[in-house]
Order: structure tokens, then sequence, then C-alpha cells
């Protein structure tokens, strides 16, 4: 069954486009972000410098550690102490998603920055311009997924995600053939995630992944948000089609938790209509 | 804001379908897999955690699997682990003949977690080095051997020459495995003459 983003035109005449260059932003974000855990065990191994260590499971930069918040919660949980340093290592990421929602998905994630560079691979092999969603779900099943993993987690004392988290597999493969020199089969989870993006766009990042309903949730009440502007809104429907979750920025879906601040359907809208933002509270 | 079937494209009947489908292919899992195999412990002789690290019991809930321990290792000890040991996929592990722990420390260090603990060379207790009377040249007064002796870095405290005859003292061996990586005698079964059993890594968790 074809789904909303379906019978797209292609995006025409690039020229007139009135974006916010946040396309070409989030690009070099990415790049940046994959090229940190790429250049990190690389350091490591060949010039033992330890200045920055690890992936997107736990960062450290000199002193200042970054822990995923679902990988810590979950080791929270399951040890039933509170670690300090755990804690603090968890503070700038949830502080993040409390002001800036999803953007670790949309701006930093590995998953999603191989997806988008494998979006564009089938682009041009395919000569397709949007992608089908053919497999539609409810999207509430993302709290559902973080829901179950957490009460799985608990109940058989072993994080779930944190062994098969995608994000995580990257970092952890990346370091694997550095250091080793090899690969391990659980990579495949990655090119499992990778070709359900054929089915639907960002199919696991969507529906299944707990962390990303994890930092959705925490960001609930965030400040960054897609604006909308009915007035000069010429119902084109460009935006629905650019959406990589499959939601519908004019009907207000910007401002939802499912949202990760990407900017793609600010980058297609030619009245600019949409616009990424501040929401200054009065 | 409730389950809204009706937007979805997926209706409640394929939901179902498609999770049951997905449950029952689990039962088409290697059998290895889905028996005790994927919830086992790794650690048994001579595979051993690195410094500090709390019991065997909670640390595969305990660590995220980050790899900083892994990439901080000067030597390479501490390798992490595949997805062949199931949820233990990604924890770390010191193959004790292969490249033992030189306890330096650094792993401990940057451990996010507190998987790993804060100690000192002298608390690490990885194991305890255990020697087989059986296989070891001294004891069988074949050749006079005290490569153990030699290499040990608590020599005279961990490891002692009595009657020319090295002895292993609980209280000061560390487990650190440089003296099963040394030993130069190699049973059929992989064992060295002294090995690093892991008896501290059983130790019950105090809720």
């Amino acid at each position: 069954m074809p789904g909303p983003g379906c019978s797209g035109d292609p995006v025409s005449d690039r020229g007139e486009r009135r974006g916010q260059g946040l396309r070409l932003l989030r690009l070099l974000v990415q790049s940046g972000a994959l090229g940190l855990i790429v250049a990190a065990p690389l350091l490591n191994f060949y010039l033992h410098i330890d200045f920055i260590q690890g992936w997107y499971q736990s960062l450290s930069i000199g002193k200042l550690w970054f822990v995923s918040p679902l990988e810590g919660l979950e080791s929270l949980l399951v040890a039933k102490v509170i670690y300090f340093p755990l804690l603090i290592g968890m503070f700038i990421p949830v502080l993040l998603a409390y002001f800036l929602g999803r953007v670790f998905c949309g701006w930093i994630c590995p998953v999603n920055f191989l997806s988008d560079l494998s979006d564009r691979l089938v682009n041009v092999v395919a000569g397709k311009k949007k992608h089908c969603d053919l497999l539609v779900f409810p999207r509430q099943i993302f709290w559902f997924a973080l829901i179950v993993e957490l009460i799985f987690t608990m109940v058989l004392g072993t994080p779930l995600f944190v062994f098969l988290s995608p994000p995580g597999l990257i970092g952890r493969e990346i370091m694997r053939v550095v250091f080793f020199h090899t690969l391990a089969w659980e990579g495949l989870v990655v090119a499992a995630v990778l070709l359900a993006n054929l089915v639907t766009r960002r199919m696991f990042c969507r529906y299944f992944c707990p962390l990303g309903a994890l930092l959705a949730f925490l960001g609930g009440r965030r400040r960054l948000k897609v604006f909308f502007d009915p007035d000069s809104c010429t119902r084109c429907g460009q935006c629905r089609r650019a959406c990589p979750l499959g939601l519908d920025p004019a009907a207000g879906d910007g401002r939802s938790p499912y949202c990760w601040n990407c900017g793609e359907c600010v980058e297609s809208c030619k009245p600019a209509s949409l616009r990424l933002g501040w929401d200054k509270r009065q | 804001m409730g389950w809204n079937w009706t937007r979805a494209k997926v209706k409640r009947r394929d939901f179902l379908q498609i999770t049951v489908g997905l449950s029952t292919g689990l039962f088409l899992l290697p059998a290895p897999v889905r028996a005790g195999k994927f919830f086992a412990s790794p650690v048994a002789r001579n595979r051993l955690r690195p410094p500090g690290a709390v019991p065997e019991e909670i640390f595969a809930g305990k660590c995220i699997r980050c790899g900083r321990c892994v990439e901080v290792c000067p030597y390479k000890s501490i390798v992490p682990l595949d997805i062949g040991n199931g949820v233990y996929a990604g924890t770390p592990l010191v193959y004790a003949e292969t490249v033992p722990c030189y306890l330096c420390m650094k792993c401990v260090a940057v451990c996010p977690t507190g998987t790993l603990r804060k100690i000192s060379q002298q608390e690490t207790r990885m194991g305890l080095a255990v020697l087989n009377r059986q296989l070891c040249h001294n004891w069988q007064d074949q050749i006079l051997c005290r490569t153990c002796y030699d290499v040990c870095p608590f020599k005279n405290q961990a490891i002692s020459l009595e009657e020319l005859r090295p002895v292993v003292h609980e209280e000061a061996c560390t487990g650190c495995g440089i003296c099963t990586h040394a030993c130069p005698l190699t049973a059929e079964n992989g064992d060295k003459a002294i090995n690093i059993e892991p008896l501290y890594a059983g130790a019950r968790v105090q809720w």
C-alpha cells in the first residue's frame, strides 16, 4: 500500500529554494560527528593519544564526558545504585534533548547520517527522487518500544539496547576494524536498519529506536521547533514528502515530540512557510 | 493522544501478525543461542575482566559497551566480545595467556559507569594465580624455571620462591596474568602451568 510520500514529483528549480542553509550545515555536523568516532580509535591505536575516546554511547573529549541518556538510565536501573559520574555524564545530553529535542538523531547520530547517504545513493541508482513509505505503523509505537525496552532490561538484568544499539554498533565496529582488523556479526544490525529504509524511510528511527523515544520524551517541551505559517502556505505538500519521518509539518507535526529538527521540510518549502526557530515563551 | 489506528496504514491485525511472526522467528535461532549460552558469562580460567570490575552478576547490566577501556588500553590487553557471547557482546575481556594486564589502571580511570571501580594496583583482584604442581617444571623436579617469579609485578609478595619452587600468595596476587602469559609450559588444553582463576567475579552483589 503506498504511503503518503509516494507520488512525489521531483523537487525542481533548485535555485528558487529559500531555505535557511540547514541542509549544508547538517551535512557538515553529521560528517564531523562521524569523523570524530573514526578519528578517536585511530588516534588511540596509532598515536596513543587518548584525548578523545569512545563513541555515542559514551564519548570523552579531554575531561568532558558524555554518556548516552538511555544507556546511562539502563545502567542505573540494572545496577540499582546511583553512580554520580554517570549522572553527570548524562547531564549535557539530557539538557540538549530538553531544549532542542531529538537533535542528536537528526544531526549527530551516525545511523541517520548513513541513512541519509544511502538515500542519496538509492536516488542516484534508482533515479527516484523520493521514497515510498510502504509500511506505516501508528507512530505511538515509538513509546511502546521505549517502555518494552526498559521493562525487558529490568526483568533480564541486561540492557538490551546497549549491546545491539545501531549507533553504538557503528562506533564499536569502527573501533574493531582499527584495533583488531576484523568485523563482528552484530554489525549486520546496522545493515538491517539501513535496508529497512527501503521499505519505509527511517523505519527503525521512526518506530523502534528506544533512544530516540527517550530523547523525544525529554524534549516534549523543547524550545527549538519547526514553526508553520498557514497564511503563506500553498498546500503543495513538499514538506510532507521531504520529511524522513513521514510527519506532516503543515499539520503542526513540526512541534510534536516526534520531529527531530533536521530541517528537511524547511529546506523544501518554497514559500518559506516553515521556519526552524527558537520558541521564545513569554 | 491515544492509539490512532485509523490514521495508520497498517491495521491492528497486520501489526499483530508481524509481532507474532517476529516472536515466532526467535525460536528459529540456533539452539545454542536460545539456550543458556546466550546468557552465559564469558569469564573463565584466564578469561578475565579488566581491573576493578564489579561482580559478574551485574557486569553485563552496568557496562554500557562504550569501548573506552578497550581504546585506552596501551597494551591492547582488553578485547571487546562479539555477539557469539550473547548479551555479553561488547563487554571487555582480558585473555591472560595472550596479552595479560599490565596494571596501568588507565581503563579504570575512564570507565564512565563505575563498572570498573576506581581502585589501585594493589587492590586489583582480576583473579587468583593458581599453580598446577603436576605441570610446573620446578615442582616436578625437572628443571629450574623461575619465569613466573621473575615477571610478577609483586615479586616476593604475590609469588615467592620456597626451596626454589614458586608459591602464590592469595593476599597479594592481583590476577593480572603476567605470570600466565610468561609461563613456558602449555598443556594440551591450552592451559599454562600457572593460570588465573577469576574467583572474585562470582561474588554476590549487595543490593
